[in-house]
């Protein structure tokens, strides 16, 4: 076996973390879009987007780290990264945490896109190519699922952990 | 404007992932699972096999008593897992009060020839049998030549003889031969006779099993040849017959796996 079932299996991991997130980005919009214009929870809701998106990338970065356990030397690294553009791209999501870059939601988005690229490019093929394989697309499409549920999830946590600490702050205030 | 430009990437979005989830759920690829079979298949061929003695002759088909084997096997102290033998001595041949004597040979005393097989007409099948009974086998030699001579009534196997007297044979001798319906074996009925620790032999009407393993050219054979099986199992029991010791199960599995050459 060569090493591009390794390096489709990176993508697959790529993908699974982050390629949900615009769906998710588009829903929060939307949905703050319907609220009124001077309303400070429509504010938040679209500000805390891009944390949602760096604490996805922190996941990311845990389960790398995870599966290079215990050797985390540069010769281990190099063998075990196949995929290195794509992981190193996925890994700039981190960089979401600061606020100066978070600002520019748009920016999540863009980033974001690249992965479902993946899965769009599957949907073509199998659009266009009859004797295209669909467990491919199946496949794409569950982690597709997952990877909404885990955004979806991330966000929560992240506007839970917003409203928990802007009540302390009130609170500690008064 | 902003507004509209997320609108329509909700919608692309929406679309895009409708669009996977069907594609997703087509079944185009998986092939449709044949019916499952409503019976049980039976496939009798046409294969006759008879017995004979000439070397080179393909038409004849010569008993391999080497490659066959004749085990029976009983649950040790009537409850325990099963305790199992075979018997070194046993032959395809039909046993008469006249030739129930002793033999001075190593080999076969009488000729392996009272067999006939048709795998589509079992009424035309028939055969008859015989072990040598002081010659089991549990691979205990104490047991061999010791407390089993005794159980079984009979007396101990005296090198370069062969004991075919009434005392030390138990032979069959079929009395029908039908298809199985249930399988693509036989069903055979046969006479079963032994004397055990009784005062004379007693037979009994018996049923088993008769499978049969179709001929095949052996390959890498020059020339070439055939080989044929045919594998009998049938129970009895043994209180029937005298034998009370309480050391083996009233009931007793035979097993007779017989290869035939046609070389």
């Amino acid at each position: 076996m060569d090493n591009s079932f390794f390096a489709y299996m990176q993508q697959l991991e790529l993908m699974a973390f982050f390629s949900g997130y615009p769906l998710i980005y588009s829903l929060v919009l939307y949905i703050a879009g319907t609220l009124p214009e001077k309303n400070n929870f429509k504010t938040r809701l679209v500000s805390l987007l891009p944390y949602a998106y760096a604490l996805i990338g922190t996941l990311y970065l845990g389960d790398l780290l995870r599966n290079m356990y215990p050797d985390y030397s540069i010769k281990s690294i190099i063998v075990t990264i196949q995929q290195q553009w794509l992981i190193i791209w996925g890994l700039l999501s981190l960089l979401f945490w600061i606020p100066a870059i978070s600002k520019r939601i748009v920016l999540s988005l863009i980033h974001s896109l690249v992965f479902l690229f993946f899965l769009g490019k599957d949907l073509f093929l199998q659009l266009f190519t009859p004797s295209a394989n669909s467990d491919i697309v199946r496949n794409d499409m569950k982690i597709y699922g997952n990877s909404l549920l885990l955004n979806l999830a991330a966000f929560a946590f992240i506007l839970l952990m917003s409203f928990l600490f802007t009540s302390r702050k009130s609170r500690q205030m008064a | 404007m902003k507004l509209l430009n997320n609108k329509m990437l909700l919608i692309v979005l929406i679309l895009f992932s409708s669009y996977g989830i069907i594609a997703s759920c087509t079944h185009k690829n998986e092939p449709v699972p044949a019916h499952a079979p409503t019976g049980v298949i039976i496939n009798h061929g046409n294969h006759i096999h008879h017995p004979g003695t000439t070397a080179g002759d393909s038409t004849q088909w010569k008993f391999d008593q080497i490659h066959s084997n004749v085990t029976w096997s009983t649950a040790f102290n009537g409850v325990g897992a099963p305790l199992t033998g075979r018997f070194n001595q046993f032959g395809l041949a039909t046993l008469t009060p006249a030739v129930m004597t002793t033999y001075a040979t190593t080999g076969q005393p009488l000729r392996d020839s009272s067999w006939v097989f048709y795998e589509n007409a079992p009424a035309n099948t028939h055969f008859s049998g015989y072990v040598q009974i002081n010659t089991s086998n549990t691979g205990a030699p104490g047991r061999d030549q010791g407390c089993y001579i005794t159980t079984m009534g009979t007396a101990k196997a005296v090198a370069g003889t062969q004991d075919l007297s009434a005392t030390n044979v138990a032979f069959i001798k079929t009395t029908s031969v039908a298809f199985d319906p249930a399988a693509n074996d036989y069903i055979v009925t046969f006479n079963f006779t032994w004397q055990g620790k009784l005062g004379a032999p007693i037979t009994e009407s018996l049923t088993g099993k008769l499978t049969y393993v179709p001929e095949q050219v052996v390959a890498g054979t020059s020339p070439a040849y055939s080989e044929m099986g045919l594998e009998l199992a049938f129970q009895f029991n043994c209180r029937d017959f005298g034998i009370t010791a309480t050391d083996i199960g009233s009931t007793i599995t035979v097993q007779v796996n017989a290869n035939f050459s046609n070389k």
